[in-house]
């Protein structure tokens, strides 16, 4: 997986690239608008990160020279901006989805990964599974080790993302938008409490556990 | 800034409207003295036309009662008496004069004259010199000269002082404009006239313009210090934590804690930074909203669904009473965010063993969201104080939150038009009541 970051800023450029290489893509970075713009025609790349404000040539200009000239590589903007006015004008310039800065890098790795998954079009599995772990998507079906463990439509959700994003961090934010489909932040802690619950179910009658958190990070999926 | 490009515009716009003053009121002026002058001009010579007509008559009779030598003796038995003398003269029919009667210093030229043909022939002149007349007209003539050149003086010079009077509002509304423009100061007004014309309701138009200015500059500060004063204390503790562990003696553990606190810290920072920044956009009326219809019980049905598992964590009951069918038009996000953060609010302050109570109704048109608990409830001191920013009773200080949910839900809910009201008893309990317009 090849992946291109195109952005000003050294040390956002830095982090996200490591954390991509880390993640198995190879990156290649660009600094100005110009100069993405000319990577991104001569070589394939399986997504593009672009930061909205660049030098030289900003980041929808970028986008929209690219859908012009036909490469469809996918997109995901970054942008300080929060508004939804801003979001709706990246995605009309061909972006394929945006993210606020500051963001989590767990949540930049997933949009990625979303936006790789949906160009590629793999076919979607009716089961997962991780260690011991099933979960049927047809049945709504969860099975440890064999045993049939209850979950309640939550926490079977929950669980259901954790294992799509398995050995990823996932952030609270992204359990909080794909999980309970709310885009603020509750005050109180909503997300610690499902995942505690699923813990409860899924590996507290169990020696090994699978369900870790990453303090200040979020929370992985991880077999043994 | 430039304050000087306006001015040279009043200038020539009052010279403008001066020099068309003066021109009507002169020509208008002019006009009524060149007709003053002709008409007396004319009756002037109608009267000597009449006093040479008279004496022409009487001539003409003399001739009549005594001939040619009865016409001669009256003629100068009168020039010899008379005050003014005429010129009299009398032609036989072979054009020979008979009577010659001439007023010494004579001048032909300035003569007006008259004659009659007698029956048998003879003609009678009669003339009389216009030299008093032309005195009088020249004379009438530097008078009315004076005159026109007195108006031409009052037309400029009234039709200056009328402008500049006139274009005194507007200029002093140009160098208070100019003065704001240039100094920046916002709380500047333009003082009213109050003459109550358009200038003073382009005045007043103007200061309306200022406050809504002033507002949004105002509020815009405001919040900008409220951010950065309400960062302060998260960024201390980010940067401390930080600094603390780089002191300390090398530790990958105790690195570790570190910078895991470092990133839930900013993560505080960014949570309130974008809850201040609803708030104010909410106060400030800059807050997007996307109005459509929301069936209120959905959204107060998903927020306590959000709840749920809180809670039964903690024990509390959450009960939920949903009228179905209230819709209110509202942004759908943002209500939700309501009903969050009261839900949130009320869970997080009821101690175990206690109950929320959630109910939807409508009533005379309006849509209301009710939100009990039974918590500790609120001194009255504070009550008025729940909506600040930051603020966080005595007895709500061990919590874990931001201080800002009950404000983000005022300013929501208003920016909606809608009012929020609680009511407390210490002891028993809180309700917090938001009432909508229903849709």
């Amino acid at each position: 997986m090849r992946a291109l970051v195109v952005e000003d800023d050294r040390t956002i450029a830095d982090f996200v690239g490591r954390g991509l290489r880390e993640a198995g893509f190879a990156v290649d970075q660009a600094a100005d608008g110009e100069s993405g713009l000319a990577s991104a025609l001569h070589q394939a790349y399986d997504v593009a990160i672009v930061d909205v404000m660049l030098p030289r040539r900003d980041g929808l200009g970028v986008i929209d020279e690219l859908r012009r000239r036909g490469v469809a590589t996918p997109v995901l903007i970054l942008s300080a901006r929060r508004s939804v006015d801003d979001r709706v004008k990246g995605l009309q310039a061909g972006g394929d989805d945006y993210l606020t800065k500051p963001f989590a890098f767990a949540e930049l790795l997933a949009r990625v990964q979303a936006l790789v998954r949906r160009a590629s079009r793999a076919p979607e599995p009716t089961t997962l599974s991780l260690d011991d772990v099933e979960l049927d998507l047809l049945s709504r079906r969860v099975t440890r080790g064999g045993t049939v463990v209850e979950l309640r439509p939550r926490e079977f959700a929950l669980l259901e993302y954790l294992m799509r994003n398995a050995g990823k961090v996932v952030s609270k934010t992204m359990i909080l938008s794909h999980v309970f489909e709310y885009s603020f932040d509750p005050q109180t802690n909503v997300v610690d409490v499902l995942v505690s619950r699923l813990r409860e179910k899924i590996d507290r009658p169990f020696d090994r556990k699978l369900l870790h958190t990453v303090r200040g990070v979020g929370y992985v999926l991880r077999g043994a | 800034m430039s304050s000087v490009a306006p001015r040279p515009f009043t200038r020539t716009f009052g010279l403008r409207l001066a020099t068309w003053y003066a021109t009507l009121f002169v020509l208008g002026s002019v006009a009524i003295v060149v007709l003053t002058y002709a008409l007396t001009a004319a009756s002037l010579q109608q009267r000597d036309q009449q006093v040479i007509r008279e004496k022409l008559g009487e001539y003409a009779a003399a001739y009549e009662r005594g001939g040619i030598d009865g016409l001669a003796d009256t003629v100068r038995a009168e020039q010899r008496t008379a005050p003014e003398r005429l010129f009299v003269r009398v032609l036989d029919q072979g054009a020979e004069t008979i009577v010659l009667s001439q007023p010494e210093g004579w001048d032909p030229a300035t003569l007006e004259l008259a004659s009659l043909r007698t029956a048998d022939g003879t003609l009678v002149q009669v003339g009389k010199s216009s030299e008093s007349r032309d005195d009088l007209l020249a004379r009438f003539r530097a008078a009315l000269g004076l005159v026109t050149l007195s108006i031409v003086v009052i037309a400029l010079g009234g039709g200056l002082l009328a402008t500049r009077s006139a274009l005194a509002p507007i200029r002093a509304l140009i160098a208070a404009v100019g003065r704001i423009v240039d100094t920046g100061r916002i709380d500047a007004r333009v003082p009213l006239a109050g003459t109550g014309d358009a200038l003073d309701e382009l005045t007043a138009l103007f200061n309306a313009m200022q406050d809504k200015i002033e507002g949004l500059v105002t509020a815009m500060r405001g919040a900008l210090d409220n951010v950065s004063h309400d960062l302060r204390t998260p960024l201390t503790r980010l940067r401390g934590t930080a600094e603390l562990a780089l002191a300390a003696q090398p530790d990958a553990e105790r690195y570790r804690e570190a910078l895991a606190e470092c990133v839930e810290e900013s993560d505080h920072v960014l949570v309130m930074l974008n809850t201040l920044m609803d708030i104010s956009e909410a106060e400030s009326g800059a807050m997007q909203l996307r109005l459509a219809p929301v069936a209120l019980g959905d959204v107060v049905a998903r927020a306590v669904d959000l709840y749920r598992d809180v809670a039964d964590a903690k024990g509390v009951a959450l009960e939920v009473k949903p009228g179905g069918g209230v819709i209110v038009d509202a942004d759908r996000t943002r209500l939700e965010q309501v009903a969050a953060n009261l839900i949130d609010n009320a869970v997080k302050y009821t101690p175990a063993g206690g109950r929320v109570d959630v109910g939807v109704r409508a009533e005379d048109g309006r849509a209301i969201l009710t939100v009990a608990d039974t918590g500790a409830g609120i001194p009255a001191d504070e009550l008025p104080r729940i909506w600040d920013r930051l603020f966080r009773g005595d007895t709500s200080r061990t919590e874990r939150g931001l201080g800002l949910g009950l404000s983000l839900v005022k300013a929501v809910v208003e920016a909606h038009g809608g009012t929020v009201e609680v009511q407390s008893e210490p002891g028993k309990g809180t309700e917090l009541t938001v009432t909508l317009a229903a849709g």
